[in-house]
């Protein structure tokens, strides 16, 4: 092999052992499992959120027709009194609840009619529940308290997951399309574009009602 | 002949004189717009799109199209943040693989391309038009993501690999940084190697370059493979600005890269076109966007008024050809 090729080769070895030396680490999984208590425990946080202080928020959310309606009278008033949002921008986040007639359920989610003076349709995730609506509209995190937005989008997630975890997997099989049910949920909504027709409910429980 | 000469000059730079227009009469309708701020805003939200549109413009310079890239840009990203994350945990050996950022980058690159080569060796060797191959890897890549990160965003990935999507160097963005080494590396190849030539020829009459002696299946296999990479740096800017991988991370964003690319002047056939004239069309796209939300415009007609320029720099380029 001449000399020119054994230098580009070799050079090219150093290289992909350097870079491989500083791309990767080896430790104990024992030692990792172990440094990772220390964290931020956001599965905790979101258990006891959800658990003591969630339940009192849900029992006094706007019922979702008047939120409508109060958006419809003075849009700026109503997302003062009514919505939440840790973070500034259009978006805001409120606790609503209701009682809906199921229209149809879909793998991702149910269509639903909003029992009110003026019936409106809306939507209740039941597949993908992603994003901040729930720890938002809660209005129970302050921003002021947590070192790093890592940390509050873990509570976002941890709460998510019971969501998907918990409350859907219970709520499920008794649902049927015609079916009445009661319902408290978050929902995001944008100040600047306010599309209340097939809004968005992330759960927080779903009751079926005779 | 002084004519025709001015004629082509006028045409080489078209690109840049409708981004300058376009900057004049935003200075005009909006206050807002001109200022350092909103210029380097433009240009960092621009970074990603400059990216994955220039592997683009290489791969149309074949007379190719690739529609996988929004896709192998979330799969990337999901891969580099559930690398750096999560690491590889070994239960039996009680072992942690754990990745640094460097490693996160160079896997989720290595991906990409892997992804990307896959793409040309699908084309070249079956014959699959490059629609259809690019389509197919699209879901494939989709696909993959949602196993991969189980639907959820992968978040919490640290102040250090934030500084890669949302950091400055010398008052910078570092994914401005980013994307120019990207064109630098692009520009470098179309016009001072082999390869480049090879792109040219192969876009500008492939059956002439197979006769030449050019191995068509490799330069595509490479030109692919090159895009896909592109796409995952693109996927890691992504990734590192909104501190989470999203599964859905990427979607259509291949449509806005073959825009930056036609409006740059590459002519869809191939064989014709500049990596710069690629980044002018993303600036462009770029700058329209935040024109258009500075001047307060609905994102329906946002929508509208985008789709009508791709048009209008399509036309130009076929009424250039007649010419």
């Amino acid at each position: 092999m001449p000399m020119k090729k054994i230098l580009k080769y070799g050079l090219l070895v150093v290289i992909v052992a350097l870079l491989g030396y500083n791309s990767v680490y080896i430790k104990k999984l024992s030692d990792v499992n172990a440094s990772k208590g220390a964290q931020f425990n956001a599965a905790g946080f979101a258990a006891q959120l959800w658990n003591e202080k969630l339940p009192a928020k849900s029992d006094s959310a706007v019922a979702i027709s008047v939120l409508k309606g109060a958006i419809d009278d003075d849009a700026g008033a109503a997302f003062d009194k009514y919505t939440n949002a840790l973070a500034i921008g259009n978006y805001r986040y409120a606790l609503v609840k209701g009682i809906a007639v199921i229209d149809a359920i879909t793998a991702d989610d149910l269509k639903i009619t909003i029992q009110s003076a003026a019936p409106f349709k809306a939507t209740v995730a039941m597949e993908f529940i992603y994003g901040n609506a729930l720890r938002d509209a809660s209005g129970l995190v302050n921003l002021q308290e947590f070192p790093n937005t890592s940390d509050l989008n873990s509570i976002s997630e941890e709460l998510n997951k019971i969501v998907r975890q918990k409350i859907i997997p219970a709520a499920r099989p008794m649902l049927k399309p015609g079916a009445k049910i009661e319902f408290t949920g978050a929902v995001e909504l944008n100040k600047e574009h306010i599309h209340f027709d097939d809004v968005e409910i992330i759960p927080i429980s779903i009751k079926p009602v005779s | 002949m002084a004519a025709i000469h001015y004629k082509q000059r006028i045409k080489s730079l078209q690109s840049l004189i409708a981004l300058l227009l376009l900057c004049i009469v935003l200075t005009i309708l909006t206050d807002k717009f001109f200022t350092a701020d909103n210029g380097l805003n433009v240009l960092r939200q621009t970074a990603v799109n400059i990216c994955i549109a220039t592997g683009m413009t290489l791969v149309v310079l074949t007379a190719g199209i690739d529609l996988s890239v929004g896709s192998v840009l979330a799969l990337c990203g999901a891969i580099a943040a559930g690398l750096l994350k999560n690491g590889i945990a070994l239960q039996a050996t009680d072992t942690y693989i754990g990745f640094t950022i460097l490693g996160v980058i160079l896997v989720a690159i290595i991906v990409g391309a892997v992804l990307g080569w896959f793409n040309g060796f699908v084309i070249t060797k079956f014959n699959v038009p490059p629609f259809v191959a690019t389509l197919a890897m699209l879901t494939i890549a989709r696909g993959f993501t949602m196993l991969y990160t189980k639907g959820q965003p992968i978040s919490n990935l640290g102040a250090k690999f934030a500084f890669i999507g949302a950091g400055s160097f010398l008052g910078i963005p570092v994914p401005v940084w980013i994307a120019l080494a990207v064109v630098l590396i692009a520009a470098f190849i179309t016009r001072q190697t082999r390869l480049g030539r090879y792109i040219y020829a192969i876009g500008g009459n492939e059956t002439a370059a197979r006769f030449s002696g050019i191995n068509i299946s490799a330069v595509k296999m490479i030109v692919y493979a090159l895009a896909g990479a592109m796409a995952a740096i693109g996927g890691i800017i992504v990734t590192s600005r909104l501190d989470s991988a999203q599964p859905n991370a990427g979607s259509s964003y291949e449509l806005d890269a073959i825009a930056a690319v036609v409006i740059g002047g590459t002519s869809l056939s191939g064989g014709r076109g500049t990596i710069w004239g690629t980044v002018m069309g993303a600036i462009i796209i770029g700058v329209l966007n935040n024109g258009l939300v500075l001047l307060n415009v609905s994102p329906f007609w946002q929508q509208v008024v985008k789709g009508a320029v791709i048009l209008l720099a399509v036309i130009i380029d076929k009424l250039d050809k007649k010419d």
